[in-house]
């Protein structure tokens, strides 16, 4: 018997995959991984979130401090006026009982207005100084109602929560404080971002109760022409319905209900559209 | 967004650092291995039967311990999570197991032996993190080296 060592090879004990190409390939799966997870949370949050009592909904936006400030208290009458119109369309688009809308006016001059936990609907001065007439500020009114009626803020919310929660679990930051710090911090997001579908859904709404209560969708369309000339606007912040690529789309769908069922045009008030003044 | 910045930049640091380490680590274990190939070593609890001379013998050891850097430690973290061959820390063994084993040799050396029997390794993990995770691999080489009687 011969007793010696041989050389051994090298590399047969170890594998020789380059290791960036390893950590590659484990981290698609693991991104993959999350991004199912996501998925999965955002379809489940959006059906939870909406059996959320609209009375838990109103604690939860009562307890947040929203960053659009509130200028109602200085335009009394436009306050009441608006206050008033949105609660006729709630009652022509069958808001149901335990929910309540309140508008809040910002005296700005951004072109925005949006719809936000509590049935809490902010409309800036500087749609409200571009839109002509009344028929155009109900289809604003009467989409934002139709997004809380639909439950869209507290499912956007949810979404948006979770989803951090997750994130940061899974990522390992933060502690148990961390909801509580998220909380807060989706009270900042005070416009709530919605998808495609629940921006037509929302149109869908607001032109069956802007046809039952004036019969026709005339003025409406103005709407529409003002959100495509202000997406024409370089540099603007992000803005009233900007999630929303389908501004043109919607405007021709309009146009043809509008020439399909003519009728004239209520005008705004005009003591009090002379009031406003945009800062 | 702070803690992401830091990771990425540990991440690759431990990735250029340690992978330098690591090649010139086996630079130096392949050239030390020639140099004390004269040196037998087995796993056999006998010396060889045709061994006549008498012989004396002497334990010898070799030990080491190796860190893990941050970009394994991420790797076979992410790797405890799919499951698989944790590719990161095989490198990491056999560095330890052939420099234990030199190490061993390189005392055996110094009394004179050529042959070693009996030749065993231990393993060990140490600095076990926060989360329990091994940072240090402990690789013990120990076996009996033969020495000539006549030349002592």
């Amino acid at each position: 018997m011969k007793y010696e060592n041989p050389s051994i090879p090298e590399g047969i004990n170890y594998s020789n995959n380059h290791p960036l190409q390893d950590l590659f390939l484990m981290l698609l799966v693991f991104v993959g991984c999350i991004i199912i997870s996501i998925v999965m949370l955002f379809t489940l949050t959006a059906h939870l979130a909406k059996n959320i009592p609209f009375s838990t909904e109103l604690a939860l936006a009562e307890s947040l401090t929203f960053s659009a400030s509130d200028d109602g208290e200085r335009y009394p009458e436009l306050q009441h006026y608006l206050q008033q119109l949105a609660e006729q369309l709630a009652r022509t688009e069958q808001l149901p009982d335990d929910m309540s809308i309140y508008i809040h006016y910002v005296n700005d001059a951004t072109v925005n207005a949006f719809a936000s936990l509590g049935g809490q609907i902010y409309i800036h001065c500087g749609l409200l100084e571009k839109l002509p007439n009344e028929n155009a500020l109900s289809m604003v009114l009467a989409h934002e109602i139709a997004h809380i009626k639909h439950r869209d803020p507290i499912v956007a919310a949810g979404r948006g929560l979770s989803i951090l929660l997750a994130l940061g679990s899974m990522l390992g930051i933060g502690d148990n404080s961390m909801s509580e710090q998220l909380i807060a911090h989706v009270s900042n997001i005070t416009a709530l971002a919605y998808n495609r579908n629940q921006e037509l859904e929302a149109d869908n709404e607001a032109i069956q109760s802007l046809l039952r209560r004036y019969g026709h969708l005339s003025g409406s369309v103005a709407l529409f022409q003002i959100l495509q000339l202000q997406k024409e606007v370089p540099l603007e912040p992000p803005e009233f319905f900007s999630t929303h690529p389908l501004t043109e789309s919607r405007l021709e769908r309009l146009s043809a209900l509008a020439q399909s069922s003519p009728g004239g045009v209520t005008p705004l008030p005009p003591n009090l559209m002379t009031s406003i003044n945009c800062e | 967004m702070g803690n992401i910045v830091v990771f990425f930049v540990l991440l690759s640091l431990g990735y250029v650092v340690g992978r330098a380490a690591e090649r010139n680590h086996f630079k130096s274990i392949r050239k030390r291995e020639r140099r004390y190939r004269n040196i037998l070593c087995f796993s056999e609890r006998r010396p060889p039967p045709d061994l006549t001379l008498p012989v004396n013998t002497i334990l010898v050891s070799g030990n080491v311990v190796i860190a893990v850097d941050y970009f394994k430690v991420v790797a076979a973290g992410l790797r405890s999570l799919i499951g698989g061959q944790v590719h990161a820390f095989e490198t990491l063994m056999e560095r330890a197991r052939r420099e234990a084993i030199l190490r061993m040799k390189e005392e055996a050396k110094r009394h004179g032996a050529k042959l070693i029997i009996n030749v065993k390794l231990e393993t060990a993990s140490i600095t076990k993190g926060q989360r329990q995770q091994a940072r240090c691999v402990e690789v013990f080489a120990y076996g009996s080296a033969l020495v000539s009687a006549q030349e002592k």
